[in-house]
């Protein structure tokens, strides 16, 4: 059969790398490899690790349990969205050229009442960059540097070259300075704000370190507690599919997977041994009723305790009833999280008797309710009293297996770690020396010349959860200065905004333009952002999605796949790799790199020099490759060969680290946690220090109704009106708010559902019963809705959802039919809670809050299509969603 | 000689890869003479089929990817007037996209719903099994190649023969010989937890027996008090009884696999 020459394959196909990774700044991800020809990308395959090299060359980790192995497979595995970005590439919603909204003169009236109403017209980059230029400097001239607040974190495309986020800051710092928004510890909120005061377990509070834990679980455990976990939908976009073999291996080894969830998630539906459905955000009447078991029949391991822990007793007490006259009994827990009274106990007895551990993606929605310090702070003090770095006993991640931990929990470590530095300015105020954390390790002082921190930090920064505050009403206070990673001393802090002889902030850039669809109480920060106080919202980024409906300028960025650029793998779990991208196609239309766009700016204003250092893409992708560390084991000239090294594992010396926290477990004296007593802190000391009397996290967990913070319970007056309790988690076929617009995702019966209007309406879950209460049918247009406003969905209605909940995944484009009010895109952010975590725990919550689900009459969308034409006239592509010939202006009638 | 497909349900996890890919090789790209593009939207050589069973909290899930079974004896290129289908050497069935005029007679005559009509093109279009690559420098189909378990494999029938041996097809009953072979297709099942309403514990160890079809079946209830009778045939009747020391014996008759059976909680007084 071999040799038939066809049409396609005299075409040249040229094969290039790309990382798969949609997690950001901190790393490429799992490489692919994209077929080229004509300038066009023609497919996108996993790369076979054995395409340059022989599989014996990396030195193969394996794991193997009664003749059951587990290794990474010779081929890299890539996401869904990974494999289908050639359609992110050339979305219909690009935006390929600047943009500038039709009603904002910078000379005259700014309309900024009509951000996320008006549409746009196309202008040149040379207008773009002249307006953008003038107006950065008169706003800095005219109210110093820190009125221009740069939104630049997280999450988009891993890049090294032209960073996905942060590159406005390094002009922005040439200035003279800015406001910065700081990351909370968005993923983490319960972990940090709670468990940190337990186990210390520096930067997020999820235990460290990672080391071996899963070869350590596979030889000594029985259970795996998936406790708000679904290792079929987070890893993915971050790290690719090892998680779904690392599941179906400890299964087959013989451990039992219980999936403790509001949801059957998509781990549960194919992982789980057991589902134990719980209502949302009531994880902690659950875990208390555990400890109570546990303390009642004795079951705890007691002696741990007392060598390895302070403060049991005061909590103890608590839990038996003694401190409020309530036993914290599992038929009490029955009554508040929906498990039976009968399951909770053989839950805490099946624990007591077999070796368990904890897994989690991030923890979701189980640490991002209303006071999530409480289960999270509840999990680690459960895991004490079963002797937490005992062989077994453990808590783990299926993702980001490189992230606060120098060790990984598979052997797929090599000699070295690669770090390939960037050019991102600081992501933190004041001390540019605590922003390192991506910047250049190594020991080339010409290097580190180039890869030093600017002069001007930001001086000011507003909490990322509080922004619309900040704008609205200020002056603002809060608790803390945590920029995803910062020690538990932070937590005393008290910062004001506008600093000390600060200004208000007056412009905004973003990079990442999705504060509406990720954070909370997105319609106040949509009324913020109507503020006339903010003269100038600048956004530059490769979609017309989310907030840039908001911004006055947009610039075109080019997507990864425009750009040259060098990659790094060491989160996958596969093998750890490093790798060229070079050049796939040119920009889709005037699009530039993150990087390079903004140079276009520093140019206009004499900054280009110092911006780009005089620096090609080509100096630079041999420069950071030079300082990852790993350039003695393969030089540049054979990576430009070879287009991949992988780093070959030294699993012989990897095996030797003990796991998790097994030298506290063997000896907590001479290796003590990072707590002020060094031991389990089941009642903190600090807690008890800074803020004894509050009663929204006190030193030891509670159980909390509600509180002067959130009202967010079945319980509540308020579920009179909004009775089911919503629970918010990733959307599977999304990194957050990327990748809504794939139109070969979009026809997946979970990711949408095409109403009877032809509209791909985001889903929302509803359980048979309570779909039966309301008349609603599977597929119905439905509206969900509290007293923050109101979004469309279509109805998703099914057993996999615990009645008296809904599930609802955050990330869907902003598609407004009033802007501020309704959503008919199913932004659910726009529902949730305002306040944060509770009054001294600065986090948001975006998880477990009350709202109503109807069907939506046939009168009340007619009524909106009559008084909000504007929003049904927009060009819609029923197979993309939102896109960019919808928001612009035809250039006749302009 | 006949390359086959074999798809392990029971290691498929509903990633969708195998259905993107598809669309990434044949959406957009012509690959004449095997084929021209599939359109990009709403039609797919290769579709997972979602499957929700039993009820909260005894919900199980499996996903079925469907696709051309390039049958022994294809009913379309039977049906077909103008000789455009044909079944290659290597036992893939293709539509000569060339030769199709688009009278949409194989697209009735697919007993597996495997068949598309492009209204474009005005031509029949299905999976081609990635002929174009497996005659050039690829060993398997994109999906196949995409998959993350490992659970579509592609190769010769006599190779993957081990596999195969208890392995099913879809619709055995049209005769048509599919190449599309699937384990681990789950059966129905009855399942349940067991409890004692007074101490409101449950019961461990609780022997379950299950009479009808091809016997008695005995499961015990575990640690969580919950029973499984798997992979039930379906339409079946069963008589479920349930012992336990100091308990009555309870009985449950005549339960029914045309669905699958959660019975709940069962208190066993």
């Amino acid at each position: 059969m071999k040799g038939k020459l066809t049409e396609f394959d005299l075409k040249d196909q040229k094969k290039v790398l790309r990382g798969s990774s949609l997690i950001g700044t901190a790393e490429s991800g799992s490489p692919v490899v994209a077929d080229v020809a004509d300038g066009r990308i023609t497919r996108i395959r996993p790369l076979n690790f054995e395409w340059q090299y022989e599989r014996k060359d990396f030195n193969p980790w394996k794991l193997e349990k009664d003749g059951i192995v587990l290794e990474s497979p010779n081929k890299t595995l890539p996401s869904p969205l990974g494999l289908s970005y050639k359609k992110r590439v050339y979305s219909k919603n690009r935006v390929s050229y600047p943009l500038k909204r039709v009603d904002w003169d910078p000379d005259g009236d700014r309309n900024t009442q009509n951000r996320g109403k008006s549409k746009y017209v196309r202008i040149s980059w040379d207008e773009a960059t002249d307006i953008v230029a003038k107006e950065l400097l008169r706003i800095r001239d005219t109210y110093g540097p820190e009125a221009v607040y740069s939104q630049t974190d997280m999450h988009g495309e891993g890049k090294h070259l032209q960073t996905s986020h942060g590159c406005p800051n390094r002009l922005l710092s040439l200035l003279g300075g800015y406001t910065i928004q700081l990351r909370n510890q968005d993923s983490w909120e319960g972990w940090s704000w709670g468990s940190k005061n337990v186990w210390g377990c520096e930067a997020v509070g999820e235990m460290v370190p990672f080391a071996n834990l899963y070869e350590d679980m596979a030889e000594h455990g029985d259970m795996l507690l998936f406790w708000g976990c679904d290792p079929e939908t987070t890893p993915h976009a971050i790290n690719g599919m090892m998680a779904s073999r690392l599941c179906y291996w400890l299964t087959d080894i013989g451990l039992k997977s219980i999936y403790v969830c509001p949801d059957l998630n998509y781990g549960a539906a194919v992982h789980a041994d057991k589902w134990i459905p719980i209502l949302p955000n009531t994880d902690a009447a659950l875990q208390l009723a555990i400890a109570y078991m546990w303390i009642t029949e004795g079951t705890y391991e007691k002696e741990y305790i007392k060598t390895h822990s302070v403060g049991f007793d005061e909590f103890a007490r608590y839990v038996v009833g003694e401190v409020d006259g309530e036993p914290k009994t599992p038929a009490w827990a029955s009554e508040k999280c929906g498990v039976a009274e009968w399951t909770i106990k053989a839950l805490a007895r099946e624990w007591a008797k077999k070796v368990t551990s904890i897994i989690h993606g991030n923890g979701g929605p189980y640490i991002r309710g209303p006071y999530s310090t409480e289960p999270a702070r509840l999990e680690s003090i459960l895991l004490a009293m079963r002797a937490l770095g005992s062989p077994g006993v453990h808590q783990a991640k299926m993702i980001e297996w490189n992230l606060f931990s120098n060790t990984y929990p598979l052997p797929y470590q090599g000699k070295v770690r690669p770090y390939l530095p960037n050019f991102v300015e600081v992501q933190r105020p004041a001390n540019a020396e605590t922003g390192g954390r991506f910047h250049y390790r190594g020991d080339d002082p010409a290097l580190a010349e180039i890869l030093k921190p600017m002069e001007h930090p930001p001086t000011q920064f507003i909490p990322k959860c509080m922004v619309h505050d900040a704008i609205l009403n200020p002056p603002i206070s809060w608790m803390g200065m945590y920029s995803f990673c910062g020690p538990a001393e932070e937590q005393w802090t008290h910062w004001t905004y506008p600093a000390p002889g600060k200004s208000e902030i007056h412009m905004m850039w973003t990079d990442s333009p999705c504060w509406i669809t990720c954070w909370n109480d997105s319609n106040k920060y949509i009324e913020a952002l109507q503020s006339e106080k903010i003269e100038f919202i600048l956004a530059q980024h490769p979609w017309l999605e989310n907030d840039c409906l908001m911004a006055d300028i947009i610039l075109p960025v080019a997507t990864k796949y425009e750009l040259t650029d060098v990659g790094d793998d060491v989160g996958s779990g596969t093998f750890t790799s490093v790798f060229l991208e070079e050049h796939c196609i040119d920009p889709v239309g005037e699009s530039l790199g993150d990087f390079d766009a903004v140079a276009e700016i520093a140019k206009k204003l004499g900054f280009w020099d110092e911006y780009t250092k005089g620096l090609s893409d080509e100096e630079k992708k041999e420069l950071f490759y030079n300082g990852s560390g790993i350039a003695d084991m393969c030089s540049y000239k054979e990576l430009k060969e070879k287009q991949y090294y992988v780093i070959p594992c030294v699993q012989e010396e990897t095996k030797k680290i003990p796991p998790g926290l097994r030298l506290f477990f063997e000896d907590p004296e001479n290796n003590p946690l990072s707590t002020p007593t060094g031991k389990l802190e089941i009642t903190s000391t600090d807690l008890t220090k800074y803020f004894p009397h509050d009663e929204e996290r006190p030193p030891y967990p509670k159980w909390i109704e509600k509180g002067e913070s959130h009202d967010e319970r079945l319980t509540s007056e308020r579920a009179k009106d909004y009775p089911l309790l919503c629970v918010s988690n990733h959307g599977r076929w999304r990194m957050h708010a990327q990748c809504d617009d794939i139109t070969w995702t979009r026809e997946i019966e979970t990711m949408k559902i095409k109403g009877p209007d032809g509209y791909l309406y985001e889903p929302v879950w509803l359980h048979t019963s309570d779909a039966e209460k309301r008349g609603i049918k599977h597929g119905d247009i439905v509206k969900v809705f509290n007293e923050r406003g109101v979004v469309l969905a279509g109805a998703y209605v099914s057993e996999r959802l615990i009645p008296n909940a809904t599930y609802m995944d955050h990330g869907a484009r902003f598609d407004p039919i009033i802007t501020g009010k309704v959503d008919r895109g199913g932004v659910i952010n726009t529902l949730t809670p305002h306040n944060n975590i509770s009054k001294n725990a600065t986090g948001m919550v975006v998880s477990s809050f009350l709202v109503e689900v109807e069907k939506l009459t046939d009168e009340e969308m007619e009524g909106w299509k009559r008084d909000y034409p504007e929003a049904f006239d927009r060009n819609y592509d029923l197979a993309t969603g939102v896109s960019l010939t919808g928001w612009l202006i035809d250039e006749e009638v302009r | 000689m006949s390359k086959v497909f074999v798809i392990d349900i029971g290691r498929c996890t509903g990633c969708y890869c195998c259905q993107i890919a598809c669309k990434d090789e044949h959406c957009g790209n012509d690959w004449s003479p095997y084929a021209k593009p599939q359109p990009d939207t709403g039609q797919f050589w290769l579709k997972i089929d979602e499957h929700i069973r039993g009820t909260i909290p005894k919900v199980k899930m499996h996903y079925l990817p469907h696709l051309c079974n390039h049958c022994e004896n294809a009913a379309c290129i039977t049906a077909c007037p103008h000789s455009a289908i044909y079944k290659r050497e290597d036992g893939l069935v293709i539509i000569d996209p060339e030769k199709c005029e688009g009278c949409k007679k194989c697209v009735d005559a697919c007993a597996y719903d495997a068949v598309f009509f492009n209204d474009e093109l005005k031509i029949s279009q299905k999976c081609t099994g990635c002929a174009h690559l497996i005659d050039t420098d690829d060993d398997v189909p994109r999906c196949v190649q995409s998959c993350t378990t490992e659970c579509l494999q592609f190769g010769e029938e006599e190779d993957l023969a081990d596999l195969i041996k208890d392995a099913v097809v879809l619709k055995p009953e049209t005769g048509a010989g599919a190449k599309v072979y699937y384990r681990n297709i789950p059966g129905r099942f009855i399942a349940g937890t067991v409890y004692d309403p007074v101490e409101k514990d449950v019961i461990t160890g609780a022997v379950l027996e299950l009479s009808g079809i091809g016997g008695k079946l005995t499961v015990k209830t575990d640690g969580f008090g919950d029973f499984w009778f798997k992979d039930l045939p379906e339409g079946a009747v069963y008589d479920l009884v349930i012992k336990h020391d100091g308990f009555p014996d309870k009985t449950l008759p005549a339960l029914s696999t045309k669905n699958d059976i959660n019975l709940g909680d069962i208190p066993l007084r």
